[in-house]
């Protein structure tokens, strides 16, 4: 009889939990969100997506699937995802990226055709240079700089790297040469073979060179120092007003609801909160930062605003 | 030493094994296909490589060019009709001797001398690619330059029979790398507002336009039924007595295989037909080449084998194909992100050592497969063409479709294909668009960064050692190449003609 009754409860409360269960699977409108990047598979912004996708599906309460939409540098992406019905489905994992292919390839949708939803993580961005070389800190770099003519160099041509360098240069005002590569591969030999001073990358990009000993750091251009390397400065500490943030969030079709909204922005907080998932990305040398949408909004329309300013001060675009 | 210990840790790798018998498999079947080179077969294989391991695709490609050397003998003993150009050295003695009633021994002389001739230009592509590596980051942007220029002067040039020609299609090459993202500024080009170019045209398009479509157009305006092949020969290897005499024109070949696939420009046509003209020179019995000497078939298919392999050293090194089939190799490495040259062996060594290994297994993987699918290519070769053309058209699309999911790729690879037909009917060589293509980025993104470097000061690329050197020898090769013409237009001799149109080098 006893026993019975033990059962019972225990099924009773078996019983509420899948209710309840039932009920935060009810909470998010569609059953499958679809997380869009153009970056190939394997490439940065996919693994984070495939890597954040295991962790957030239970948490947001509804399957959460990648897909590769490339071409274009995003614009294929900021298309496909401008057209499709804001009901939460789907969502295109945001980087500086798809603001400079709208400002510089002039596509049909363009940033300002999509809705900022959340951020996620701040990439910390930092000077780098050859363990051989004879700068030890960015003051070294300034003063060579300043004496003759600088070599510093950036990944991409357009890219958040190298306005941090124009921005540095004007900051500082020396003459520096900002030399642009075909990718953090080529930028890492000229600074290797000391053809250029220092370069500018994200941490994880150098990470075996660093851990190999031949590469040093100088300073970062986040806005605090670094949990890594705390004897790191920061460009700001040193003088020259630059901060560069490298976002990492996500943005759907204009016109979502505010139930989507609400439900990203409880999921996102949980799951940057978990232990398993910020042991991840705490190991790739991600910060979180998360950002609520009304902020996110703001933060990319201003982001949009300063590079529109750059990108026309260096000749770039009209 | 420390090269071969690493590479063999890669002949256990299952994805190498699998990729190196497929490679060599299919290479074989395309070889034996009368008008289906050995570049071809490998640009229709390219578009499904996209989705492959790096390792696994580079060498698989690279297997597909031992094995096509080797499937080009297949029709030339058979039918008197030389699969690849490479092969058409073999065609004097080997159809001879099928005549004589002794198939089966010419194609197993063929497949023997070819497996050797794959092992000792293996050795030599080990010793030479090797040692550049270790000045590869004395590479600075002028030198990288300077390397561009000099590759593409050297394959225009040498390539096809008329230098303006060479030159011609350079330049069209370069033009069509220009379209998408200025390397410098980051602003776009020649897009006229589409989305799909803002990326560029992908070389892959390209190569498979020029290559295999192409060769598609020119068949279907051909009439008339090939030849077929009625016996049913069993491969049989050379007894000792044989083997013996055949080691000394398997040497000559190996060796002039090796200078001529180090050399770019030069390729398996000229090594085959010059192995022949050595080993009979140097025979006991020069008196039987063209009446079926096994040695006639020993020396080409020796050297064209190991030219599958020694050409892959200035492709390894300087990052230049010196050949059609190389520039579809490049292909591939560049589709994994992967770029070819200097840096090469510090950044993706273990991509070489793989490609070691897996070359290693193809070698003797064509052995087995040689004996294996020898029914299967006379059934091949024995199919109506229209047929076949119809399935490499099929396979051509679907690749190409594969890779984006894109109908507008499907576009860029067909005008392509029409940019290439005529080509061929006007005897352009397609080397030099396929390099400018490749090239052309890097050309122009060392040179204007070079400049940005040294504040718009054109003398970088004078004081850059490296830079100096291979600029001279660029001039050197067009001003001497220049010579030669005018020269040999004086004494109103006609070029030495090797080259047959555009298919010539592979």
């Amino acid at each position: 009889m006893r026993k019975q009754r033990i059962l019972a409860a225990g099924s009773a409360v078996f019983m509420f939990g899948m209710i309840a269960g039932a009920n935060a699977q009810e909470d998010y409108p569609v059953d499958t969100v679809t997380l869009i990047t153009h970056s190939s598979p394997g490439g940065g912004s996919d693994v984070f997506l495939r890597e954040l996708s295991r962790y957030l599906g239970p948490i947001l309460g509804a399957n959460v699937v990648v897909e590769n939409v490339r071409g274009g540098s995003g614009a294929a992406a900021m298309a496909n995802l401008a057209q499709s019905t804001p009901d939460g489905s789907k969502f295109y994992a945001t980087t500086p990226t798809f603001i400079y292919t709208s400002l510089l390839s002039d596509p049909e949708y363009k940033y300002t055709d999509l809705e900022p939803l959340v951020n996620f993580f701040i990439d910390p961005e930092v000077i780098y240079t050859s363990a051989n070389s004879e700068y030890q800190t960015l003051e070294d770099v300034i003063d060579h700089a300043r004496e003759g003519r600088g070599q510093w160099g950036a990944a991409n041509p357009a890219s958040l790297e190298r306005q941090a360098l124009e921005q540095l240069k004007a900051a500082a005002d020396v003459n520096a040469a900002v030399v642009t590569h075909e990718g953090g591969g080529d930028l890492l030999i000229n600074v290797l073979n000391g053809t250029l001073q220092i370069g500018v990358g994200e941490v994880q990009e150098i990470q075996s060179q660093l851990e190999a000993g031949e590469l040093r750091l100088l300073a970062t251009f986040s806005d605090e120092r670094l949990e890594a390397f705390p004897d790191l400065p920061t460009v700001e500490e040193l003088g020259y007003d630059v901060v560069v943030r490298k976002f990492r969030g996500l943005a759907g079709p204009k016109g979502l609801p505010d139930d989507v909204i609400a439900a990203w922005e409880r999921a996102v907080q949980e799951v940057l909160a978990d232990e398993k998932y910020k042991a991840a990305y705490e190991a790739a040398n991600l910060r979180a930062a998360y950002m609520p949408h009304e902020e996110y909004a703001q933060f990319i329309e201003d982001f949009g605003n300063e590079t529109r300013v750059f990108l026309k001060e260096s000749g770039v675009i009209e | 030493m420390e090269t071969l210990v690493q590479s063999a840790s890669y002949l256990f790798d299952l994805g190498v094994i699998i990729a190196a018998l497929a490679g060599v498999t299919w290479g074989i079947m395309g070889g034996a296909l009368p008008g289906i080179s050995p570049s071809i077969t490998m640009a229709l294989l390219l578009p499904f490589t996209y989705t492959m391991e790096p390792m696994s695709a580079i060498v698989l490609l690279a297997s597909t060019y031992i094995g096509a050397e080797y499937g080009g003998s297949v029709p030339a003993i058979l039918i008197r009709t030389p699969g690849t150009n490479a092969a058409a050295a073999t065609v004097i003695d080997g159809y001879e001797m099928n005549r004589q009633g002794k198939a089966g021994l010419a194609l197993g002389i063929s497949l023997y001398s070819g497996v050797l001739g794959s092992l000792f230009g293996l050795a030599m592509l080990i010793l030479l690619s090797g040692p550049l590596s270790r000045v590869a980051l004395a590479f600075t942007p002028p030198a990288y330059f300077a390397l561009g220029v000099l590759g593409l002067s050297v394959i225009a040039t040498l390539s096809g029979e008329n230098l303006v020609k060479g030159f011609i299609a350079a330049i069209l090459g370069l033009m069509v790398a220009t379209i998408g993202t200025d390397p410098v500024t980051g602003g776009t080009r020649f897009t006229f507002g589409s989305s799909e170019l803002l990326s560029g045209i992908e070389p892959v398009m390209i190569m498979v336009g020029l290559f295999a479509m192409s060769e598609l157009l020119v068949q279907a305006g051909r009439r008339g039924e090939a030849e077929r092949v009625t016996s049913r020969p069993r491969i049989r290897f050379p007894d000792l007595k044989l083997a013996r005499r055949l080691a000394f024109p398997q040497s000559i070949g190996s060796v002039i295989g090796t200078f001529e696939g180090v050399m770019p420009g030069a390729g398996g046509t000229i090594a085959s037909f010059m192995s022949y003209n050595e080993a009979r020179r140097w025979s006991r019995r020069p008196e039987e080449f063209g009446k079926g000497s096994p040695e006639g078939i020993a020396a080409p298919e020796t050297a064209n084998n190991t030219v599958a392999e020694t050409a892959l050293v200035p492709l390894l090194s300087f990052g230049i194909p010196g050949s059609n089939s190389t520039a579809i190799l490049l292909g591939g490495f560049l589709i994994h992100g992967i770029v070819p040259g200097p840096m090469l062996f510090q950044r993706s060594g273990e991509i070489v050592h793989g490609l070691y290994a897996g070359l290693f297994t193809a070698t003797f993987g064509m052995l087995v497969m040689g004996m294996l699918l020898l029914p299967a290519c006379i059934w091949l070769v024995n199919r109506p063409r229209p047929y076949l053309n119809a399935f490499i058209f099929a396979l051509i699309l679907s690749g190409i479709y594969s890779i984006h999911n894109s109908v507008f790729d499907l576009g860029i690879m067909m005008a392509a294909g029409a940019v290439g037909f005529f080509m061929r009917m006007l005897r352009f060589p397609f080397l030099p668009t396929v390099l400018g293509l490749v090239l052309g980025y890097l050309v122009e993104s060392s040179f204007r960064r070079s400049l940005v470097l040294s504040g718009d000061d054109l003398l970088i690329f004078v004081n850059d050692r490296i830079s100096l050197g291979l600029l001279t020898l660029a001039v050197l090769f067009i001003a001497g190449s220049l010579g030669k013409r005018i020269y040999d237009l004086a004494r109103r001799r006609r070029v030495e003609a090797f080259s047959q149109g555009s298919e010539a080098r592979e």
